[in-house]
């Protein structure tokens, strides 16, 4: 079946457009930052973005994530500081934490640091003043992973970010609580470029919990982010990202960029929960030997939703650890398509490496496709993927029934506990009583879907 | 009156009649035994007591507590104080077992239950069925080996202190040890709570731990038979086969 037939999207694809834009593979070694400085890389990054096409990305027979709805000429970006939005303050937990930066549209409206680790030479800041104040930090980093010519809103994003975030833990200073990063989206008709610049330097240990979020409104915004962390030598980081774009016509096309240095370690755990269309490219690369990861991954999609996600696992050098496991499920009309690659580069001998997706479907009109590749060039080496699809089971349903649940209470139960695993994997109360909480939101807002799949079989 | 009236029960499943007439009176502190070859309609009236979808009453009523129960959820059936140990039951992956108890708990209570009152609960609960303390932070069924699973259905009997339960096969696929455990959780729920009881079973085995005072034989969806404990006896010298040919074609009520 395809997407137009079950209703969820209107496919139209221009032939010989969507080729450039075809990016079933992980990033190919360097990135633009190769001592150019910004105005070079933006001037480059403008020219690339005139010449280029809105992106389709395309799997034959699977899916095909197509932003031509979007009106990117109607959108604006904007400079202006009108404060932190409801949306911030509504959504994210009262607790302690080690900072918090806020972009709002174009703009950083909230920079909080703890005073003790100002001292210690943690820097959270906008990565303009990055730029301009801390230049030696910054450059060698800056795009250092992350092309800006493969597709036009990579290109806009490299050409007119604004704002921007920028973080950097100095040698040996470990800290307990998360450094909160958040963008915001508050009104239709905007374009946010947002930029996230994160280097852990050797030894550091930190954690990081990034909010994307929007206000519920009418019409359409866009999202376009890149972000790139960087792990030195033994350096340790739990990075944890909840996005949830509200119930607007959000678009949001990211690429993401995790590198792990020598003996580092990065548990990464994004939480994709509600969004228009969603597309996202996030690559988690072992670059030096001894390199370890956790790449954990949630998302439910809902309604007319569209989510797209690559997710790289990605070994440059052995010896190497890797682990994927996501969790995903959709109800609605939603579309959700996951591939999931790892890929062992030439020469990462002994690398061990394991990825496994689970599915689960909560509605007969939403469509869950799930793609594990594996590319390997290294012959000593283990590599290999599972996964299940499954849909509410009603013999678990009854027997929670039998138990005094009520039917929806069951069905909240069940998608609790799929996605237990790994939400108990954060490891950070606050955080994880509010996945838990937005999960079980749209699961309400889904409700009567729920029930009529479940009564119809 | 008893507690649990069934008066006249047919049920269809799959567009199969499977219990043709059958009636049965349980209250509570009453140890039934309800015994009877494999399809028989042992299974099929368990899962109709506790209202499972897929079983259609097409004739007769069940009644609990005066309430007639023939439409009701199976939730709210849990709520007026029915309970059914599953046969197979299933596991629920990323719940653990306290948690799933103090939901279950709580879905029949105005107020949650505190926190000192369910772990005095549970502790009691833990003794009485030999389990090790970490068995309740384990996910519910997840990865349990038969008599675990078993155990963990008599535990959640013994937290939700139900007023009638029905034991599907409870005694099906356990060992030696694990059946003693749970028949002596079920008896001294009788004996502590004044639970009343329909343990359905196969064979004779689990009937050596727990006592019953009544015992029904079930054959092709009718009671065929009733009697006391001296009817398991009966069955263990004769086999189904001899008190079908007696009744089995007939299906008529007998003492």
């Amino acid at each position: 079946m395809s997407a137009a037939e079950n209703g969820a999207r209107e496919i139209k694809v221009k032939a010989g457009r969507h080729r450039d834009a075809t990016l079933y593979r992980a990033l190919a070694g360097a990135g633009a930052g190769d001592g150019r400085s910004l105005g070079e890389l933006r001037e480059a990054a403008l020219k690339s973005f005139a010449a280029s096409e809105l992106p389709v990305w395309r799997r034959s027979g699977f899916w095909t994530t197509s932003l031509e709805s979007l009106d990117l000429d109607a959108l604006e970006t904007s400079v202006e500081e009108q404060g932190v939005p409801d949306v911030v303050t509504r959504t994210l937990p009262d607790r302690p934490r080690a900072g918090r930066i806020v972009q709002s549209a174009g703009a950083v409206v909230e920079v909080e640091l703890d005073e003790a680790l100002a001292a210690q030479g943690v820097i959270l800041c906008s990565l303009e003043q990055a730029f301009a104040r801390h230049g030696e930090l910054v450059r060698p980093w800056y795009s250092k992973r992350l092309p800006i010519d493969r597709h036009k809103l990579e290109a806009a994003n490299a050409a007119f970010w604004t704002g921007g975030i920028f973080l950097h833990v100095p040698a040996g200073v470990a800290i307990e609580n998360p450094f909160e990063l958040v963008y915001a989206v508050d009104r239709p008709g905007l374009a946010q470029y947002g930029r996230t610049l994160i280097v852990g330097a050797p030894n550091s240990d930190f954690r990081v919990h990034e909010y994307d979020l929007a206000e519920d409104f009418e019409g359409q915004s866009l999202h376009a982010g890149a972000f790139e962390l960087y792990l030195q030598d033994g350096a340790r980081c739990r990075l944890a990202q909840l996005q949830d774009w509200g119930r607007g016509e959000v678009y949001d096309v990211s690429t993401r960029f995790v590198g792990v240095g020598r003996d580092a370690y990065c548990h990464w755990l994004p939480a994709l929960i509600g969004g228009h269309l969603v597309r996202q490219h996030l690559e988690l690369a072992v670059c030096e030997p001894g390199g370890d990861m956790a790449f954990r991954g949630i998302f439910f999609a809902e309604g007319t939703e569209h989510l797209d996600v690559f997710a790289a696992d990605l070994h440059e050098t052995g010896p190497s650890g890797g682990d994927v496991h996501w969790r995903g499920a959709a109800t609605g009309e939603s579309r959700a398509s996951f591939e999931g690659l790892i890929q062992i580069d030439p020469g990462a001998q002994q690398t061990h490496t394991y990825l496994q997706i689970h599915s689960m479907m909560l509605s007969p009109r939403a469509r869950i496709d799930v793609i594990p590749s594996v590319l390997v060039s290294s012959d000593d080496v283990s590599a290999s993927h599972g996964g299940t699809v499954g849909e509410l089971d009603e013999a678990v349903i009854f027997y929670m029934q039998s138990r005094g649940l009520d039917r929806a209470s069951a069905v909240r139960v069940i998608v609790e506990g799929f996605f237990e695993p790994l939400i108990s994997e954060l490891g950070d109360e606050p955080l994880e009583d509010l996945v838990r909480e937005k999960i079980a939101r749209r699961l309400a807002a889904a409700r009567e879907d729920i029930e009529t799949y479940a009564t119809s079989r | 009156m008893a507690d649990l009236e069934i008066r006249d029960l047919h049920v269809r499943t799959e567009e199969r009649e499977i219990l043709r007439g059958v009636d049965l009176d349980i209250s509570r502190g009453e140890i039934h035994a309800l015994m009877g070859p494999n399809g028989s309609g042992k299974s099929t009236l368990a899962n109709t007591l506790m209202g499972h979808p897929a079983y259609e009453i097409t004739q007769g009523t069940i009644t609990f507590k005066g309430e007639e129960l023939n439409d009701a959820p199976p939730h709210e059936r849990a709520k007026a104080g029915l309970f059914l140990a599953f046969q197979y039951p299933v596991s629920i992956p990323g719940v653990s077992v306290a948690n799933f108890l103090r939901m279950a708990i709580n879905a029949k209570r105005e107020e949650p239950i505190q926190v000192k009152e369910f772990r005095t609960q549970l502790q009691h609960a833990i003794e009485l069925l030999d389990v090790d303390r970490s068995f309740t932070s384990r996910h519910l069924n997840d990865g349990f080996s038969g008599g675990e699973k078993k155990r963990a259905e008599i535990l959640q009997m013994a937290m939700l202190a139900p007023d009638v339960a029905i034991l599907d096969e409870t005694d099906s696929g356990l060992d030696i040890d694990a059946l003693r455990t749970v028949a002596e959780g079920v008896q001294r729920l009788h004996d502590e709570q004044g639970l009343g009881a329909l343990i359905i079973t196969h064979y004779q085995r689990i009937l050596h731990y727990v006592q019953p005072e009544f015992v029904h034989i079930l054959m092709d969806g009718r009671i065929v038979l009733e009697g006391g404990v001296e009817l398991v006896e009966r069955l263990e010298r004769e086999g189904y086969d001899q008190i079908r040919q007696e009744f089995g074609g007939v299906g008529e009520l007998a003492v």
